[in-house]
């Protein structure tokens, strides 16, 4: 089991906003979290690379429990993070960005760094033109595969996307889930926050749908949209049926 | 050697000539500053004005109003109304820039709807323009107050009989050196808060809710 | 004879002028950088940081300079005129650029420091590499504001007697009292410094720009 979360609780200013979350994942498997906004999905997915500390519950990575370690910078080199917003390092070109992980946290030398970003560079498709040029030069879809790539150099274990296209426009969506996707067929154990029933549908082993701080129903794609057995999941693939039947 | 606690109202008191250097300066600036901002908004080249009040320190056109300009054109102005001059003339470039891009922070959607239901020029200006952007202006033109305060200490070199001025007047009589200035110090320290929290406060009454420029 | 000892009298005190500028300027905006940076975080040194900058741009740069010159005399410290310019004018950029900095800093998207934490980054590597690039690019054109904000309070070092620029001038008024051309070639001479002071952080500005 690669990721395993019990029960897992976080308050903010007196709001309970994850009220025991249960959630496993085995290596090489993807899995979609899906739910209406306040369910509390990008705060669970922050405490598993303890971006936010939680409050009760226990999360283990790969048989390690990090809950109770202090040492939260070890724990986030071997998780990766997507954000929605990108988040990439503005004043930085594409190279810089994704060796600046390897150069000042992991150590290694320039040339080292380097030889490894070319690599993840080409994994999720920037080309070489690409590398010099900075965040604010590059469309939407590129700074998301660059902030892609930017996670994988570091080689992470589990990668965490929240989000990933919500910002993007549906052409260059698809660029960036498309690489997604590869990643997820090529065995990078996966989690993943978003609302692209498509995505869920070609690269996940099954759904989870989260309402008000809990994981109320999980089950494989193809079952959980056509026959919903809860209420919440009902309310999110009722009438998107036509875009599976495809 | 008398005490300096003696001489505090003494000191006081010339708040009240440097709080009346930085009204009577800032109204200057402000009724030249705003003027010269729509001018400079509706394409008007006034640069070097700005250019020659920004780039001149306030002590050299002291002197060279006072003892330069004044009596070569042969008229008779004293410390305290030369440096209301001088102050309100380089308040009046600050403020220029200050109002012009306020004015450009007004959202031109609204200067072309108000065309549109047939506004003269002159009343775009009035009703939609400066309301707006005299509130956006709020927050620097408080600054501007902060620095119009300390500027006003400068004029102490024509003998105005302001807070320093009288805080050296006090060091000679009591040969007391620090206290004096110490005093002083606080004193516009004291004024330069109380004048940003009262602005702080009226801009919060007035301001346009819901706009990030006004927020 | 009148316009070369103008130009001459005029010349020592330009240099004067830019001594001063030249080592306070530097010093200035790396004590007030510090101070910025200093004042961002939290804790005690926050709070002396933050009382500092509230202090000195608080006080009159004239008032800094008296209590500097003449008010440390009660304490037996006799500071020369242009040390005392040198130390005033310090204290004072130093206050305001603090503030810039300190802006800065906060105003950095939280979204940086985030992204700089998930791939593992401790504070004060996210702070080095991540932060402070953003925050002094971002602070630029203020530092660059106040140091030509400070070519022209220079000028208020006669009040001392230092013998920069102004004072030069306003002793040679006294001898030949012709008090037009001396106070307009004057402003003429600082308005230039100014223009130069300008076009170098224009240029730095360019040089360090992220596109």
């Amino acid at each position: 089991m690669m990721l395993r979360i019990e029960d897992l609780r976080k308050r903010y200013s007196g709001v309970e906003v994850l009220k025991g979350v249960d959630l496993e994942l085995r290596k090489g498997e993807t899995k979609v979290i899906m739910g209406p906004s306040g369910a509390g999905k990008s705060t669970l997915l922050k405490c598993i690379n303890l971006l936010v500390r939680p409050d009760g519950g226990r999360i283990f990575i790969d048989g390690e429990e990090i809950t109770s370690k202090n040492d939260v910078y070890r724990v986030r080199q071997k998780i990766g993070f997507v954000f929605q917003e990108f988040n990439l390092f503005n004043h930085l070109t594409v190279m810089g960005n994704v060796t600046i992980g390897l150069t000042k946290v992991k150590g290694m030398s320039k040339n080292d760094a380097i030889l490894k970003a070319k690599e993840v560079l080409r994994a999720v498709r920037i080309g070489e033109e690409l590398w010099d040029r900075y965040p604010a030069q590059l469309s939407g879809g590129q700074k998301q595969r660059v902030a892609i790539a930017r996670a994988l150099a570091m080689d992470p274990v589990l990668m965490l996307y929240d989000e990933p296209t919500s910002a993007l426009d549906p052409q260059l969506s698809m660029e960036v889930l498309s690489v997604m996707r590869e990643l997820s067929k090529r065995g990078m154990t996966s989690l993943v926050v978003t609302h692209e029933l498509s995505f869920a549908i070609e690269a996940a082993s099954s759904i989870a749908v989260m309402y008000d701080g809990r994981i109320v129903e999980e089950g494989r794609p193809e079952e959980i949209i056509r026959s919903p057995k809860t209420a919440e999941a009902r309310a999110i693939f009722k009438g998107r049926l036509n875009y599976v039947l495809v | 050697m008398p005490s300096v606690i003696e001489y505090i109202p003494f000191l006081m008191e010339g708040s009240l000539w440097t709080l009346s250097l930085v009204a009577l300066g800032l109204s200057l600036g402000f009724s030249l500053g705003l003027p010269i901002a729509i001018m400079k908004f509706y394409g008007a080249r006034l640069d070097a004005y700005v250019w020659f009040m920004r780039g001149t320190p306030l002590i050299v056109l002291l002197s060279l109003l006072y003892w330069g300009v004044f009596p070569a054109l042969g008229v008779k102005i004293g410390p305290f109304e030369t440096s209301v001059i001088a102050l309100g003339l380089r308040s009046s470039a600050y403020q220029s820039q200050i109002f012009l891009s306020a004015l450009n922070s007004v959202d031109s959607g609204q200067i072309i709807a108000a065309r549109s239901i047939g506004m003269r020029e002159r009343q775009v200006v009035a009703h939609v323009l400066l309301p707006q952007a005299l509130r956006i202006s709020l927050p620097s033109w408080s600054n501007e107050y902060a620095i119009m305060l300390k500027d006003s200490s400068i004029c102490f070199a024509l003998g105005v009989m302001e807070i320093l001025t009288r805080a050296r007047y006090i060091s000679v009589a009591t040969g007391s050196a620090l206290l004096p200035y110490l005093l002083a110090g606080i004193l516009f320290f004291s004024l330069t808060h109380a004048g940003t929290s009262a602005i702080e406060l009226i801009y919060r009454r007035v301001r346009i809710k819901g706009t990030l420029g006004a927020g | 004879m009148f316009w070369y000892d103008l130009a001459s009298s005029l010349l020592v005190g330009t240099m004067n002028t830019l001594e001063l500028l030249l080592i306070s300027a530097p010093l200035g905006a790396g004590l007030g950088i510090a101070i910025g940076i200093l004042g961002s975080r939290k804790g005690f040194l926050s709070i002396l940081a933050r009382a500092f900058s509230s202090i000195f741009r608080g006080f009159p740069l004239l008032v800094t300079l008296f209590i500097v010159f003449f008010g440390l005399t009660d304490f037996g410290i006799y500071l020369s005129p242009t040390a005392s310019a040198i130390i005033s004018f310090i204290l004072c950029s130093s206050a305001y650029i603090s503030e810039y900095v300190r802006g800065a800093i906060l105003s950095i998207d939280e979204g940086q420091s985030l992204a700089a934490k998930a791939i593992g980054m401790n504070e004060t590597q996210e702070f080095l590499h991540i932060i402070l690039p953003q925050a002094i690019r971002r602070a630029l054109p203020s530092i660059s504001n106040e140091i030509v904000y400070m070519v022209q309070y220079s000028s208020l070092a006669f009040a001392v007697g230092v013998q920069e620029v102004y004072s030069v001038a306003k002793s040679f008024n006294s001898l030949y009292f012709r008090p037009l051309e001396i106070f307009s070639i004057l402003a003429l001479i600082y308005l230039s410094m100014t223009a130069l002071v300008t076009l170098a952080f224009r240029k730095l500005t360019e040089r360090l720009r992220i596109p």
